[in-house]
């Protein structure tokens, strides 16, 4: 019964100063760790838009690209970056999230300033399945999207990832073996879309 | 055991370190007992990362501040943990510090902590570090366990740092990402960098290191 005690009393003693120490490191280096998160944001949408960037960019550099290129907007609900000093005046990029198979999957989908077309797609986090869901991020699967349209060809908003054969403007080819996370991407793929969608008309 | 009833470390000064079995200590983690070559443990990170050599050298260091710092702490609590729990303890103990590096990581090292992904934090799970706890470290005083810790840590880094050397060589045809000059006649070999280039590389260098160490004690009965 004594020895019971005192190894509970240790797992408790060793789990809590464990915990303090966890806690005093992800407390310290917790600006640290916003800041790269919020420059790898900004990165995805500068990828997105098709900013035209240097490969070493400093993260100081790309906030700077970021100002000068790029417009926070909110168009209703949906909070869109609009390309605008450009040729091509107005693409946008929104943002677009939800549950993967694992965890949370959250990307940019990047419009031409047609709205119909689609510029681009990245994914800035997700815990896919590697080299099955994972694939998502493999730029053979998002450049599938480019120049694809968000409508089908009777003008029902919605994308389509499914398998190989069947072809649509809207439709792109989903990853075998990675069906789950293909149609949950789907799915935040489209309810972005209707929410864009909504707010133009 | 012998080594248990010293207090830590006692014996050092006299006959240099750790009463001569320091030496003795790192040879066999770094070479003789390879945790990697011989042992053939770890190998799962070992195939993952070796992809450049950067991300080799970086997830070596990450095994020797792991393997150091758990070796210390349970070896220092080798005589306090309750033997029924004493597993719970040591991952505990393993977890913390391999979270540690991770911050440090993600806070300092953002892109090095993308291309490493999960595999810093499998550190946890790597047989290399609960295998010297379990197998060492309970058993040994505190500086020992550091020489222990540091022995294999190396041995583990040296394999990764030779197989990270040569897959990034021959699959990108270049070193820390620099190109190497006087290769234009070299067409660098994609299937190096892909997941069966590591498994050539590892199957040939633990075969390397088991030619020149000799054949296994088992094979003499």
């Amino acid at each position: 019964m004594k020895g019971n005690l005192y190894a509970l009393a240790y797992a408790a003693v060793l789990g809590t100063v464990c915990a303090l120490l966890l806690t005093a490191a992800a407390a310290v280096t917790a600006p640290y760790r916003q800041a790269n998160a919020e420059a790898e944001e900004v990165l995805n949408i500068l990828r997105v838009l098709q900013v035209p960037l240097q490969d070493d960019t400093s993260a100081r550099q790309l906030g700077e690209v970021f100002k000068s290129n790029v417009r926070e907007e909110q168009r209703g609900d949906v909070a869109v970056y609009v390309y605008s000093p450009s040729a091509d005046q107005g693409a946008i990029a929104l943002r677009f999230a939800g549950p993967g198979l694992w965890g949370p999957i959250k990307g940019f989908l990047a419009l031409e300033p047609d709205m119909k077309t689609i510029r681009g797609v990245t994914f800035y986090e997700q815990e896919e399945t590697p080299g099955l869901g994972g694939e998502i991020v493999s730029s053979a699967f998002r450049e599938q999207f480019v120049g694809k349209s968000i409508v089908d060809q009777n003008g029902n908003p919605g994308i389509v990832i499914s398998s190989a054969g069947e072809t649509a403007p809207n439709k792109v080819d989903a990853i075998s073996g990675a069906t789950m996370t293909c149609d949950k991407v789907q799915a935040m793929l489209n309810s972005a879309i209707g929410d864009i969608l909504k707010e133009k008309n | 055991m012998a080594s248990d009833q010293q207090p830590a470390c006692v014996s050092c000064e006299p006959k240099g370190l750790c009463g001569g079995k320091g030496l003795l200590t790192l040879k066999e983690g770094a070479w003789a007992n390879n945790p990697l070559s011989i042992q053939v443990l770890g190998i799962c990170s070992a195939l993952a990362v070796t992809n450049r050599l950067e991300n080799s050298l970086v997830m070596g260091a990450a095994l020797i501040f792991v393997c150091v710092g758990s070796n210390l702490l349970v070896s220092l609590l080798r005589k306090h943990t309750p033997h029924r729990i004493r597993m719970i303890a040591e991952v505990a103990i393993i977890a913390t510090f391999v979270i540690l590096f991770d911050q440090f990581l993600k806070a300092f090292y953002w892109d090095m902590s993308k291309q490493l992904g999960p595999y810093v934090g499998l550190i946890i799970t790597n047989c290399i570090i609960m295998g010297r706890a379990e197998a060492f470290a309970l058993q040994n005083p505190p500086i020992l366990s550091i020489v222990d810790g540091v022995a294999n840590g190396l041995g583990y880094a040296a394999i990764l740092a030779i197989i990270g050397f040569f897959r990034e060589l021959l699959g990108t045809g270049e070193v820390m990402g620099h190109p190497v000059p006087f290769t234009d006649w070299y067409t660098p070999n994609q299937l190096m960098i892909l997941a069966p280039g590591a498994f050539f590389a590892l199957g040939i260098v633990i075969g390397i290191f088991n030619a020149f160490k000799g054949p296994e004690p088992e094979e003499k009965k």
